[in-house]
């Protein structure tokens, strides 16, 4: 795998909306998930016609909307994915 | 870890305190003293296998807590896979301390200086600015986090930072068999209550080790309140009776106090003293079933009580364990870990009144917990002082007792309770590892 940078691809929201989500969005979201190390932003998000994930990063401010497909193929994903994930891009 | 030389005069007087202990003395000073605590550091916790954690307080992927040897800040972590893994907190970088947070669940760890990245197992995985950066010039296989050798045992998961420490079991030496009352409290073993209470305190570790490894003598008169007010079921004129258990040559031993009349495991929910009965062996259950104190300490610095306390004075008392880590911060000060274990299969109720039995003996502000470090501080000011340099104190209580032949546990076990066999052998064991023994 590469160890270049990869420019996120996702839509990044407004410094406006970073700041100011709800804390407490209940099951629906936005639902805080945070450790020491870093924190992140979930939530459901309606488009037009179907459903998404959305996982926001406040700090990165990169964020990205997963559809059923896409969440589904995660489900079944090693650990050792994300960690080649974190190989390839640990970086700001 | 190499150790560093000392002294030739301070290598005599170690030899030489060594050789008090059979004899029953043992100096006061040791109890707070710099030059001590130095050797300490390097020739017994760098040695030893030392307490980690609970296994129960880290149930499940990625959980971790840190916590000590000696002057070492490890993590202790359970990987994706579910194993355990400790690791030196410290990035492999520049040194940053990677978990500041005492207990956490992370897959990943990463660190707040330059951004590399580890799996919680300890690999290095991610550096930021690799290629560009490191121009292939690192192995990431070579900087990892440093691992710290691990071992279980019941639920305790031990560490140890000598690579030529005997395993774990040989290192217990027997002294499972009396462990057992606390840890398998019924065929799924025992769990922590919560996280432990953690507190720092004005006493040298050593003092809390002895008296938890079955200082009997104390309890009728520290604990006096305890007693009058109809707290702890002992009386005075029946309080010496039990035994005293050593592995000689480990340095574990427990005091099992024995009240006469006492109904067999007597403050245990029935259910519970069933289970036990099934699930220990009958040399076990005869030993256990008759045990009203049990206090031990496991070389050098973990420690268990059992005991039943009356939540309302006068009323039949509920059964609890404490567990507790003696972590040495300096002479004469010790970072105090205390837990509370339950049986893991036990009534939510059971499990409650036995943390409110705990807390008000033993927690941080319990009162038998306050009764002890009361008397423990003074105890290691008075250790600290010019004179206390050349005073001894006598350890000859049942010099001359022969080994109980009825008795069907392991080990060198004396009646009665009270008695100074347990900690001649601690600080036998204590002085094989200070002159290089271990
Ligand atoms: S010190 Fe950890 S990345 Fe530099
Ligand atoms: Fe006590």
């Amino acid at each position: 795998m590469s160890e270049a940078v990869p420019t996120p691809q996702a839509e990044n929201p407004d410094d406006g909306e970073v700041l100011h989500y709800p804390r407490d969005g209940g099951n629906e979201g936005p639902i805080v998930i945070a450790n020491e190390f870093v924190d992140v932003v979930v939530r459901k998000v309606e488009t037009r016609n179907g459903m998404r994930l959305e996982i926001y990063s406040p700090r990165r401010n990169a964020c990205v909307r997963f559809d059923a497909v896409a969440l589904d193929c995660l489900s079944y994903q090693e650990p050792e994915f994300i960690t080649s994930l974190l190989a390839r891009n640990p970086g700001p | 870890m190499a150790t560093r030389p000392i002294g030739s005069g301070a290598e005599a007087e170690l030899e030489r305190i060594r050789e008090g202990v059979p004899h029953g003395r043992f100096p006061a000073h040791v109890f707070n003293d710099q030059e001590i605590f130095d050797v300490e550091q390097e020739r017994v916790f760098a040695k030893a296998w030392c307490f980690l954690a609970h296994e129960s307080e880290i149930p499940n992927r990625g959980d971790y807590v840190t916590r000590y040897i000696a002057n070492n800040n490890l993590i202790v972590a359970r990987a994706e896979s579910g194993e355990i893994h400790a690791s030196l907190n410290m990035c492999r970088h520049r040194g940053n301390m990677m978990c500041k947070s005492e207990m956490g669940n992370a897959s990943h760890f990463r660190c707040s200086y330059h951004g590399w990245v580890y799996k919680n197992s300890g690999e290095l995985v991610g550096v930021p600015y690799m290629k560009e950066g490191y121009e292939g010039r690192l192995d990431k296989r070579d900087w990892g986090l440093i691992k710290v050798r691990t071992e279980t045992y019941a639920g305790l998961v031990f560490g140890t930072l000598d690579p030529n420490a005997p395993p774990l079991d040989e290192y217990l030496g027997g002294f499972q068999f009396y462990l057992d009352l606390y840890l398998k409290q019924g065929s799924s073993g025992s769990e922590v209550h919560g996280p432990p209470d953690h507190w720092v305190t004005e006493t040298d570790w050593k003092i809390a080790a002895e008296n938890f490894s079955g200082d009997g003598y104390h309890t009728p008169v520290a604990h006096q309140f305890g007693f009058n007010l109809g707290y702890f079921a002992s009386s005075g004129s029946t309080h010496s009776q039990g035994w005293a258990a050593s592995i000689p040559g480990r340095g574990h031993g427990i005091g099992l106090g024995h009240t006469p009349g006492f109904p067999p495991f007597a403050g245990f929910p029935e259910e519970l003293a069933d289970e036990m009965r099934r699930s220990l062996s009958p040399e076990q259950v005869e030993v256990f079933s008759q045990t009203r104190t049990a206090v031990g300490t496991v070389f050098p610095n973990l420690s268990f009580l059992m005991q039943p306390f009356s939540i309302v004075p006068g009323e039949a008392g509920v059964r609890f364990v404490t567990m507790r880590l003696y972590h040495p911060i300096g002479p004469g000060r010790t970072e105090m870990y205390s837990w509370c274990l339950v049986p893991k299969d036990a009534s939510e109720e059971y499990k409650r009144e036995a943390y409110r039995a705990y807390t008000l003996a033993f927690a941080q502000a319990g009162t038998f917990e306050q009764d002890d470090l009361e008397n423990w501080a003074r105890v290691t000011r008075s250790a600290g002082s010019n004179m206390a340099r050349d005073v001894e104190f006598p350890y000859v209580m049942g010099m001359d007792s022969v080994p109980d032949p009825d008795f069907p546990g392991p080990g060198h076990v004396v009646k009665p309770y009270v008695n100074d066999s347990n900690f001649r052998n601690l600080w036998s064991r204590w002085s094989d590892y200070m002159t290089g023994r271990e």
